[in-house]
């Protein structure tokens, strides 16, 4: 039945948001972070998103008559490539031999937006959910 | 009396198949709302409607089946499964004159919102038409409006 597979798409929507907002949560926590994972600073995590097919998989997401069904997944993780900042600070431990310290390319003005945009397609989907399961119980009073 | 007791019933069948198929197709958009490439789409619901009565009325028109015992076993004598919800391909068609953004998504949460709410609307007003058609079979049965339905 049709309502039910509604609801594993509006409910895979609302894990790969959750997922992208605790990238988001990751990436400001570690703004910050001198040394990540290596000994080299932190660099900020994205999630890729992917339309995917919950029938089954070797659906591209290209055909409007198979992308009906199309829930979506993090495909990815992937480090944002944006340079690394560099902070005059001779103090540190972590100065190179001219005293300056390699910081995370974290920028603080898109994690917020990607984290408003991340609340609102979750609250979408949330609300999609929520319309779905009351149209089911609504059926069952048929 | 001409007519089967169920006649009445298959209209509305088709119509929620087809509004719970449609309402998927929405909570679909939505969750790809961020998906970069994905291109919205949506079912073109008056098309499908169509297209699924004059099948109804094509096979009315056609030799009429044997002898309407109503026996589970026998794959004639389910006409349930002739109705075309969420296998209505044909009809499920791109959204258009929406903007796309620079990552190629052409959902607009906004109106899928609304067309979802829209949509939710009349599954509902079509459920309570048949909720509505069902009494009054029950009356004519009965001979009461009382609520004597008996898991009706």
């Amino acid at each position: 039945m049709s309502l039910f597979s509604t609801l594993s798409i509006s409910g895979s929507g609302m894990s790969a948001e959750s997922e992208r907002l605790s990238a988001v949560a990751s990436n400001i926590a570690n703004a910050n972070s001198a040394v990540g994972a290596g000994g080299q600073p932190f660099r900020a995590r994205e999630v890729v998103f992917q339309a995917a097919s919950l029938q089954g998989e070797g659906d591209d997401g290209d055909d409007p008559s198979t992308t009906g069904m199309s829930g979506v997944k993090v495909a990815a993780v992937v480090e944002s490539s944006a340079p690394t900042h560099t902070v005059y600070d001779p103090t540190s431990t972590f100065a190179d031999d001219k005293g300056y310290v390699q910081m995370p390319n974290v920028n603080p003005v898109d994690e917020m937006v990607n984290m408003i945009s991340a609340q609102q397609d979750y609250q979408a989907n949330l609300e999609a959910f929520n319309v779905a399961k009351t149209l089911a119980m609504r059926t069952l009073t048929i | 009396m001409a007519a089967t007791i169920d006649t009445g019933l298959d209209f509305f069948r088709q119509v929620l198949a087809l509004r719970a198929a449609r309402q998927e197709i929405l909570s679909a958009d939505i969750a790809n709302a961020s998906t970069p490439g994905f291109k919205a789409i949506d079912l073109d619901f008056a098309a499908a409607m169509q297209d699924a009565m004059s099948q109804r009325r094509g096979s009315e028109t056609a030799p009429a089946a044997p002898k309407r015992v109503w026996l589970v076993d026998d794959a004639r004598q389910l006409p349930a499964a002739n109705v075309t919800g969420a296998a209505a391909p044909e009809f499920v068609k791109y959204q258009v004159g929406s903007e796309v953004t620079l990552d190629g998504n052409s959902v607009d949460l906004d109106t899928e919102k609304v067309n979802a709410a829209e949509n939710a609307v009349q599954y509902e007003s079509a459920a309570t038409f048949a909720s509505q058609t069902i009494r009054m079979l029950m009356i004519a049965i009965t001979g009461s409006g009382s609520s004597q339905s008996g898991g009706g």
